[in-house]
């Protein structure tokens, strides 16, 4: 197996205001969101960030994504690292996230070209890439109409095909299915499938169990900002469901009261 | 270089494709000709009296000697009053002037000119009056009496070109910063706030290119309202000076025309560099406003300054940012600028803006300042 993604010790903390360290119930002006984070991923294979809301799992992809830096550690994609050689990475890599936004203004037949040309994709190839995924999507119908004008549902489709306008091998989603109709989350869902089938590598973070028993081949729980277990997904699911293994790790790390009277 | 021109393009048809943004910035060049315009009639209308109009007068004791110069000026009312009567119309301005004459058996006679300078034309008919009785009193000489002969030496050029070099440089400060704050938020906080520059800034683009690109869009929106705005002032500029300065006289040449063009745009490079610093440190479009507009006070009081710097400053000051082209402004309009001075005012003035750029691209990379929340 190919190792196309590792990393080594990534560490984020965020300064925490008087207001947030009140609504958290903490004296600490420092949240650790991510600690001392390793893991790998191969080649053609999805992997899945499992945890909770609040376990560092978006952090650790924004990190990944080069949007943020580490404090410390590292992480290299395909050879290059995210601190040292951000611009190489997202080169390489496509990432979708909620967080980013496309300007409604524009059509998404305009907005494809812009990003096309910011990723240098060739234009001839470019306009064949933009056909094929817009009649995948069923984009084609909408591609003169304004964002802004179209269902929410459409607004992520275009979202996902900006994301990989230059056929990246590497993907970072996050939440990929987070507020989507049933049917735009199955459309999603198969693409990611057809995706690994070309060969590609993703990166997925979410706090959906089917979504990971659906498409995962490897694993790793994140909780509270650190790395509870990383497996295989067959392996994490042998003895019981993956929904139970992740209750029962999640009561060994986080103190056995919480689990009692928590969200659990 | 391609990917700062995919920038440009891509700033330039979400500006010229909007309806809005584009009355935002062409909207101010009508309404100053429109406010300008009217301002002037106005003024016109206040600063120049009726020349047919005779000024009224009651008179108290004239003596007969006086009879006919000031029946010659002055509309005079039959009516006997005593002087308290005289001074009552007077207050009430039914008359402009009441001369009361008060006969001395030793030494000179006096006479009293009552007016009221509330009225308008009390006031020019008290000048009047106190003239003809000076010139009663020592007939000796007439002072201006040939209509043919020009007193006033002030040439009509000199006078325009006075008046410009204290109002251009002003009017112009005011314009562009106005114009650079209808554009700057929007494109540069206004997409931190809708989540679409983060879509950019994970592309393979180096953070300077995007800040270049965004600047350079930004500079020709903003040049092309300041142009709205001074084609609305240069229009406006006859009426509001009330016919007192003949356009027609402005002794300007291209190379003044080319070193106020020179300026212009790098004023505009200065100003919305710095607005698009301040932008990107806001978390919404409203936040930038509120971010900007101090500094917008500011830029324009120093348009203000280089109304009140001596007439030849030293070279010196024309290097200082943005004080330093009202300076040369003021020069150009003045006639007094040379190409040193301007020049001066140029660099120093794009040397500012490369470093706001700088600054920008750092900030642009800033999670800091581009992601908090």
């Amino acid at each position: 197996m190919e190792e196309i993604l590792r990393v080594e010790g990534l560490k984020k903390t965020f300064k925490l205001t008087r207001k947030q360290q009140k609504s958290e119930g903490t004296n600490l002006s420092v949240k650790i969101a991510v600690n001392d984070l390793s893991f790998t991923a191969y080649r053609g294979e999805i992997f899945g960030l499992l945890g909770p809301n609040g376990a560092g799992k978006t952090t650790t992809l924004r990190m990944l994504a080069t949007l943020i830096k580490p404090d410390s550690g590292n992480a290299f994609i395909d050879g290059k690292s995210i601190v040292t050689d951000d611009e190489a990475v997202r080169r390489k890599i496509g990432f979708l996230t909620s967080e980013l936004k496309l300007e409604e203004f524009f059509t998404p037949n305009y907005i494809y070209d812009f990003f096309s040309e910011l990723y240098g994709v060739e234009k001839h190839a470019a306009q064949q890439r933009k056909c094929e995924l817009f009649s995948k999507f069923g984009i084609d119908k909408f591609a003169e109409i304004k964002i802004a004008n179209l269902s929410t549902g459409m607004k992520q489709k275009i979202s996902l095909v900006i994301s990989i306008v230059h056929d990246p091998d590497f993907i970072i989603f996050d939440e990929p299915t987070n507020g989507l109709d049933v049917l735009t989350a199955k459309v999603v869902t198969d693409f990611l499938l057809e995706l690994k089938a070309a060969g590609k590598t993703i990166i997925l973070s979410t706090h959906i169990f089917s979504l990971v028993e659906k498409l995962c081949d490897r694993v790793g729980v994140i909780i509270d900002g650190r790395l509870v277990a990383l497996d295989s997904l067959e392996n994490l699911t042998k003895e019981k469901n993956l929904e139970d293994t992740f209750f029962d790790l999640y009561s060994k790390t986080v103190a056995p009261e919480a689990t009692k009277g928590g969200w659990l | 270089m391609k990917n700062i021109l995919t920038l440009i393009k891509k700033e330039f048809s979400r500006f010229f494709k909007d309806r809005r943004m584009i009355i935002t910035v062409l909207l101010p060049g009508v309404l100053i000709y429109a406010l300008y315009s009217l301002m002037g009639t106005v003024f016109t209308k206040m600063s120049k009296p009726d020349e047919t109009y005779v000024p009224t007068a009651i008179v108290v004791d004239l003596p007969a000697e006086l009879a006919a110069p000031v029946n010659a000026m002055f509309k005079v009312s039959e009516e006997k009053l005593t002087e308290e009567e005289a001074q009552a119309k007077v207050a009430e301005e039914s008359v402009d002037v009441a001369f009361v004459f008060i006969a001395a058996p030793q030494g000179k006679p006096e006479v009293r000119v009552f007016y009221n300078s509330i009225s308008d034309k009390s006031s020019s008919a008290y000048v009047l009056a106190t003239s003809l009785l000076a010139a009663y009193q020592n007939p000796a000489f007439v002072i201006n009496a040939s209509p043919d002969v020009k007193y006033d030496l002030a040439e009509d050029r000199d006078m325009a070109t006075k008046m410009l070099s204290m109002l251009v440089p002003l009017l112009m400060f005011a314009m562009l910063a106005s114009a650079c704050m209808a554009v700057a938020p929007e494109s540069i906080a206004g997409e931190k706030e809708r989540g679409t520059m983060a879509t950019m800034l994970i592309t393979p683009v180096k953070r300077w290119q995007i800040a270049l690109g965004k600047i350079i869009s930004l500079t020709v929106f903003a040049l092309l309202s300041g142009l709205s705005s001074f084609i609305g002032v240069i229009l406006s500029l006859p009426k509001l000076m009330g016919g007192f300065v003949a356009t027609d006289v402005l002794p300007y040449g291209v190379g003044d025309y080319f070193m106020l063009f020179g300026l212009i745009i790098s004023i505009v490079l200065v100003i919305i560099s710095a607005f698009s610093v301040l932008s990107a440190l806001a978390k919404s479009v409203k936040e930038a406003g509120s971010l900007i507009t101090p500094l917008m006070m500011v830029i324009v009081l120093l348009g203000v300054v280089s109304m009140f710097v001596s007439a030849s400053p030293s070279l010196g000051l024309f290097a200082i940012p943005l004080v330093g082209s009202g300076l040369a402004i003021s020069g150009i309009m003045a006639l007094t600028a040379t190409p040193l001075a301007v020049g001066l005012a140029i660099i120093s003035n794009v040397a500012v803006a490369a470093a706001l750029v700088v600054l920008l691209a750092f900030m642009f990379k800033s999670e800091r300042i581009m992601f908090k929340k």
